[in-house]
C-alpha cells in the first residue's frame, strides 16, 4: 500500500513538473520569439530558411520605432492616461472600498452588488454614448476624457479588489484608534490605509496595467496624435506599412516591458487581491 | 477613577433586539465581569460603554457624566481588545504613546509615561520593536501598556486572554489582577470564561439573550445562582440537575427522584410552597461524598476520570447521569454500584417551569 | 501609576489658529456623523453614475432611435423597434450570434481545462514551481494588441515559426495562412484567446484549491480513494463556487470585448470570425450607425444576463 501510494505520488510529481514546464514554455515562447524577431535584421526575418537564433543582432527596429513612428508621443500619451486613471481610482475608489469594508449600513449589499454588476455592461453599449457625451463636453480625443472613460470598468474593479485588502485589517484597529483619540477620518488615514499600503499598491498597479493595455475605448475615443495611446498607434502601423514585423515586435517588447517589470514586482500581492475580490464576488 | 452606571440601555439591529433594558452599577475601583456565551450581547454592551456603537436607548454614566453623545476619545476610557489591535506599522513605543500623541501631550511627558507603563509591565526592552516581532504574551502586555499609559477613568477589556495558550492565560490573568489591585481603576471585563470571571471580578453579571440573568459577587453567583442557566453556566463539571417531586414527610422536606429519596435540610424557605410539585434540584459535583446518609443517591458507576487532585465519577442513577467530584483516593470501577451522600445545605432548588431558583 | 490625570492634561497643548481653520479638522468632525459611510461612497458613486449608468441608459434609448453620425439628414427620431426588427432579417446578426456561441464555448472550455490542470499542478507546491507560476500567469497581464501581434507573427503564412515547425515535423505539407482560411481562422483565434486568458482560471482555481483543508485529502487517502476519485469527490465539489464565479466572469469578458478578434481578423475572412460584440463595435465605429449598434449591444446584454441567471440557477441546483 505505502509503496504503491508513494509511487503514484512520484508519478504525479513528475507529471506536474512536465505539465508546468510545458505550460511555462508555451506562455513564454511567444514573448521570446517576439524579442528575437525584434533584434533580427530585416532580411533575417523575411527569409526562406527560418532563422531561430539570430547570428546578427541589430537594434535598428527600436531606433526606427523611436525616431520615425511617433512612438514616444504615443508612450507619453499612454503614461498620462494611465496616471490619470490610477489617480482617479485612488482618490475616489480608496474611500469607497474603505466604506464597504468597514461599515454596515442600509443598502450596503445592494450597492456592492451594483459595483459588481456594472462590469457586466457591454463596453460597446457604453462606448457610443460616451463618444457622444465626450464630444459634447469637449473631452473627446483627450487623455483626461479617455481616463474618465476607463474608470467605467476599472473603478468598480479597483473598489472590489481593494476592499479585499482592507478586510484583512482587523476591525478592532479603528476602535482602538478612536479610543486613543482619532476621528474616523484619522483612523482611516493614520492606521488602516498604512496597513493596507501593499494592497493599495498592488491594486493601483493592476488598474494601471489594465489602463496601459486598453485598446477598444482608446480606438473609439481618440482620433489624433494628441491623445492616441500606444496600442492604437501600434495597430495603425499594420496599415501604414506593409507588416513591418521588426518594428511591430520592437514596439510590442517596449510596451510590455513595464508590464512585465511591474507584474514581477508586485505579483504576489496582486494575485492575492484579484482572487480575493473575485472569489468573494 | 470613576463609577459606572448603566440605566435601561437597549440595543437593536433592525428588528432584532440584542440588549433588553440593561441596568448595571459599578462602584469606584470595582471590577465588573460581563460573563456569558457568545451572542449574549456582552461585547455589544462593552462597545456601547466605550462609545464605539450607539445605544438604541438608555443612559451610560461614567463618574458624574452622562456620556451617551460623547465621542469615545473624550470618555477618558481605555480598552484592551481580543486581537490586541496593535497598530502593525508603528513601534511598540509609538503604539503605547499613540493615545497621548493624539491628545497633544508633549514629547517629554509622553516618554515619561511610556517609560513608566513599560516598566510596570516589564516590556521596556521591547519598545523599539514592531508588534509583528512580539509573542502573543508580549503583545498582550503592550496592549495593556497602551491602556494604562493614559490613566483612564475606566478600563474596558474585551476577552483579552482568549487568544493566549492555557499556561499564558493563567499567568496574564494574575497579572491583570495585580494591575487592578495596584492601579485601583474601575474595570469592565468581558469574557466567556467562568474561571476568569470568578477569579477577577468583584462583581459578575451573567448574561444571556441580551438580558442580565444575575448580577452579584462571584461567591453568590456560585452558591446561589438566580436560575438554572446561571447554575449550569458556572462551575466545571456543570451542576447536576435532578428532577423530582417535593414532599413533606414527617415534618421534613424530601425530594423523590425515582426510587431515591433525598432528605432536604437547610433548603430555602420558599421551598415549602412547592410541596407536592415537581422541582429541579441543582447539586454541585463537589458536594457529594462517598457513603450513605439521610440524603444519598445510589447508582452504577459509569465512567471514572482521575484528574490528579480529584477523581471525577459519572454515576448512572436510574437512567440519569450524575457527575461527582471525589477525593483522589477514591478509585471505583465502572459497573460497580456506589452510594453518594449529598451535602444538602449547598443544594439549590429550581422551578422547572421558569427555571428560577426557589 | 504615580502621575495623575491632571498632570497629563495640563501638558496638552491648546488649539492653535491653524488647528481652528485646518480643513482636516472639519472633515474629521464630519467623519463622526452618521452619513460618513455614504459620504465616502459619494465620489465613486457619482463617477459610476456618470460613466456607466448614464451611458448605458443612453445606449438603451439610442437603440430605439435613428442615429447615424454620417447621415445627419436622417435626424435622430424615435423609430421604436425598427432596429430590433431589422436584426431578425439581418444575416450577419445570426452568423455573429452563432459565432459568439462557438467562440465563448470553445474558449471557456479550453481555458478552464488548461487552467485547472495548471492550478492542480501548482497546488502541489513542488520546489521550483513558484518561478514557473510567474511565467504561467504572465500572459493574462499582457495587452491584447501585443498578444495578437505575437501570434500573428508566429502564424504568419510566409515567416511564421509555427508553420515552419509543423512542416519540419511533417504535420503540415506547406506553410498555411491560418487567419486567411475561413475553416481555420476561428480555431486559430480561439487558441490565441486561450493562451491569453487561461491564467485567469489558474489564478482563481489556485486560490480556491488553497482554501480546501488538507485534512480532507488525508482522510480520503486513509479511506483508500485514488487521485482521480479525490479530484471528483473532493476537489471539484469544493471548488464549485469558485468555478461558477470564474466561468461567469470569463464569459462576460469573452462576450463583451471584441478586442482580440478586432486585432487578429476584424471578423474575416468573410464572416467566419464575426461575433456580436465585434459586429456592434464595427457598426458604431465604421458605419457610425449608433442606433443599430445600440440595439445589438442591448440584445447582447440581455443574452448575457439570461446566461448568468440560468448558470447561477443551475450551479445552485447542483449544490443542493
Amino acid at each position: 500500500m505505502a509503496v504503491a501510494r508513494s509511487r503514484s505520488k512520484l508519478v504525479l510529481d513528475i507529471g506536474s513538473y512536465v505539465v508546468l514546464i510545458f505550460l511555462a514554455f508555451i506562455c513564454i515562447a511567444p514573448i521570446v520569439w517576439t524579442f528575437l524577431t525584434s533584434i533580427k535584421l530585416e532580411e533575417d526575418i523575411v527569409t526562406r530558411n527560418m532563422i531561430y537564433i539570430p547570428t546578427r543582432i541589430t537594434f535598428e527596429h527600436y531606433v526606427n520605432l523611436w525616431n520615425q513612428s511617433g512612438y514616444p508621443v504615443l508612450v507619453v500619451n499612454s503614461l498620462i492616461t494611465t496616471s490619470v486613471t490610477v489617480l482617479i481610482c485612488m482618490l475616489t475608489g480608496t474611500i469607497a472600498a474603505y466604506s464597504f469594508s468597514r461599515f454596515h449600513f442600509r443598502g450596503r449589499t445592494q450597492l456592492m452588488l451594483a459595483y459588481l454588476i456594472v462590469r457586466m455592461f457591454p463596453a460597446v453599449l457604453m462606448i457610443v454614448p460616451l463618444f457622444i457625451v465626450m464630444r459634447q463636453v469637449g473631452l473627446l480625443d483627450s487623455s483626461i476624457g479617455l481616463a474618465i472613460a476607463y474608470t467605467s470598468f476599472l473603478l468598480p474593479l479597483f473598489v472590489w479588489m481593494l476592499k479585499g485588502f482592507f478586510d484583512a485589517a482587523p476591525k478592532e484597529l479603528e476602535s482602538a484608534a478612536r479610543i486613543d483619540g482619532t476621528t474616523r477620518l484619522g483612523a482611516m488615514f493614520r492606521i488602516v490605509i498604512p496597513i493596507a499600503r501593499n494592497g493599495l499598491l498592488a491594486t493601483a498597479v493592476f488598474v494601471g496595467i489594465a489602463a496601459w493595455n486598453e485598446y477598444l475605448f482608446a480606438l473609439m475615443l481618440t482620433t489624433s496624435q494628441g491623445s492616441r495611446t500606444w496600442p492604437v498607434g501600434l495597430q495603425l502601423m499594420v496599415g501604414e506599412f506593409q507588416l513591418p514585423w521588426g518594428m511591430l515586435a520592437a514596439g510590442g517588447i517596449i510596451s510590455i516591458l513595464p508590464v512585465i517589470v511591474l507584474f514581477a514586482f508586485v505579483q504576489r500581492a496582486m494575485v492575492a487581491g484579484i482572487t480575493a475580490g473575485a472569489v468573494k464576488g | 477613577m470613576a463609577t459606572l452606571s448603566i440605566k435601561g440601555v437597549r440595543k437593536s439591529f433592525g428588528s432584532v433586539e440584542v440588549l433588553h433594558n440593561i441596568d448595571l452599577e459599578l462602584e469606584d475601583g470595582g471590577f465588573l465581569v460581563l460573563l456569558g456565551p457568545s451572542g449574549c450581547g456582552k461585547s455589544t454592551l462593552l462597545s456601547i460603554i466605550a462609545g464605539l456603537e450607539p445605544s438604541s436607548g438608555g443612559d451610560v454614566v461614567i463618574g458624574e457624566r452622562t456620556v451617551n453623545d460623547i465621542h469615545p476619545k473624550d470618555r477618558n476610557i481605555a480598552m484592551v481588545f481580543q486581537s490586541y489591535a496593535l497598530y502593525p506599522t508603528m513601534s511598540v513605543r509609538r503604539n503605547i504613546g499613540f493615545g497621548l500623541e493624539m491628545r497633544r501631550v508633549d514629547t517629554s511627558s509622553r516618554e515619561d509615561a511610556i517609560g513608566r507603563a513599560a516598566d510596570l509591565l516589564q516590556i521596556s526592552h521591547l519598545l523599539d520593536r514592531k508588534p509583528g516581532q512580539l509573542s502573543g504574551g508580549q503583545r498582550q502586555r503592550v496592549a495593556m501598556g497602551r491602556a494604562i499609559v493614559r490613566n483612564p477613568d475606566l478600563f474596558l477589556f474585551d476577552e483579552p486572554l482568549s487568544n493566549l495558550d492555557a499556561k499564558l492565560r493563567v499567568e496574564m490573568r494574575t497579572e491583570i489582577k495585580r494591575l487592578h489591585d495596584r492601579l485601583g481603576t474601575s474595570v469592565v471585563y468581558v469574557t466567556h470564561d467562568q474561571v476568569e470571571a470568578m477569579t477577577l471580578g468583584t462583581k459578575v453579571a451573567v448574561m444571556k439573550g441580551g438580558v442580565i440573568q444575575q448580577l452579584a459577587d462571584p461567591q453568590t453567583i456560585y452558591e446561589q445562582p438566580a436560575n438554572m442557566f446561571v447554575a449550569g453556566f458556572i462551575g466545571s463539571p456543570t451542576m447536576n440537575f435532578l428532577n423530582g417531586t417535593l414532599e413533606n414527610q414527617d415534618g421534613k422536606l424530601v425530594l423523590h427522584h425515582g426510587e431515591e429519596t433525598l432528605e432536604l435540610s437547610g433548603v430555602a424557605k420558599g421551598a415549602s410552597a412547592y410541596v407536592g410539585k415537581k422541582v429541579v434540584a441543582g447539586i454541585r459535583p463537589e458536594t457529594f461524598s462517598k457513603g450513605a446518609g439521610p440524603s444519598a443517591l445510589t447508582g452504577i458507576v459509569d465512567v471514572v476520570e482521575p484528574t490528579g487532585p480529584d477523581t471525577m465519577v459519572v454515576l448512572d442513577v436510574g437512567g440519569q447521569m450524575i457527575s461527582a467530584r471525589l477525593g483522589s483516593r477514591e478509585r471505583p470501577h465502572p459497573g460497580e454500584p456506589m452510594t453518594l451522600s449529598v451535602d444538602t445545605t449547598a443544594l439549590n432548588l429550581f422551578d422547572p417551569e421558569t427555571g428560577d431558583r426557589i | 501609576m504615580t502621575s495623575n490625570p491632571q498632570s497629563i492634561m495640563a501638558s496638552s497643548r491648546p488649539l492653535s489658529t491653524w488647528d481652528r481653520i485646518n480643513p482636516a479638522r472639519y472633515i474629521g468632525e464630519l467623519s463622526e456623523t452618521r452619513f460618513w459611510m455614504y459620504l465616502l461612497l459619494l465620489p465613486s458613486a457619482l463617477l459610476i453614475m456618470g460613466v456607466v449608468i448614464y451611458p448605458t441608459l443612453y445606449g438603451f434609448q439610442l437603440s430605439f432611435r435613428e442615429m447615424r453620425l454620417n447621415r445627419p439628414d436622417l435626424g435622430t427620431d424615435w423609430v421604436l423597434l425598427k432596429h430590433y426588427q431589422r436584426m431578425l432579417s439581418d444575416q450577419i446578426f445570426w452568423i455573429s450570434l452563432r459565432n459568439t456561441a462557438v467562440w465563448v464555448t470553445a474558449a471557456v472550455t479550453i481555458e478552464f481545462s488548461v487552467g485547472l490542470i495548471a492550478a492542480l499542478a501548482l497546488n502541489r507546491n513542488l520546489p521550483g514551481t513558484k518561478v514557473l507560476a510567474v511565467f504561467i500567469l504572465l500572459p493574462f497581464f499582457l495587452p491584447n494588441v501585443v498578444a495578437g501581434h505575437m501570434w500573428a507573427l508566429m502564424l504568419d503564412p510566409r515567416l511564421g515559426v509555427i508553420n515552419d515547425l509543423l512542416v519540419k515535423v511533417g504535420l503540415l505539407g506547406g506553410y498555411k495562412a491560418w487567419f486567411a482560411d475561413p475553416s481555420t481562422a476561428m480555431a486559430a483565434a480561439i487558441i490565441v484567446e486561450a493562451w491569453h486568458s487561461f491564467p485567469f482560471f489558474t489564478l482563481l482555481l489556485l486560490a480556491g484549491l488553497k482554501g480546501i483543508p488538507t485534512d480532507l485529502y488525508k482522510a480520503a487517502d486513509i479511506d483508500g480513494a485514488g487521485s482521480i476519485s479525490q479530484l471528483r469527490l473532493i476537489t471539484l465539489p469544493m471548488l464549485k463556487t469558485v468555478i461558477a464565479a470564474a466561468v461567469i466572469l470569463r464569459v462576460i469578458g469573452l462576450v463583451n470585448s471584441p478586442d482580440l478578434l478586432l486585432i487578429l481578423t476584424s471578423g474575416g475572412p468573410g464572416r467566419s470570425t464575426q461575433v456580436l460584440s465585434l459586429y456592434a463595435f464595427q457598426t458604431a465605429y465604421k458605419d457610425f450607425n449608433f442606433g443599430y449598434a445600440g440595439a445589438l449591444s442591448v440584445i447582447m446584454f440581455i443574452l448575457l444576463m439570461m446566461f448568468a441567471w440560468v448558470y447561477v440557477r443551475l450551479s445552485k441546483v447542483n449544490q443542493d
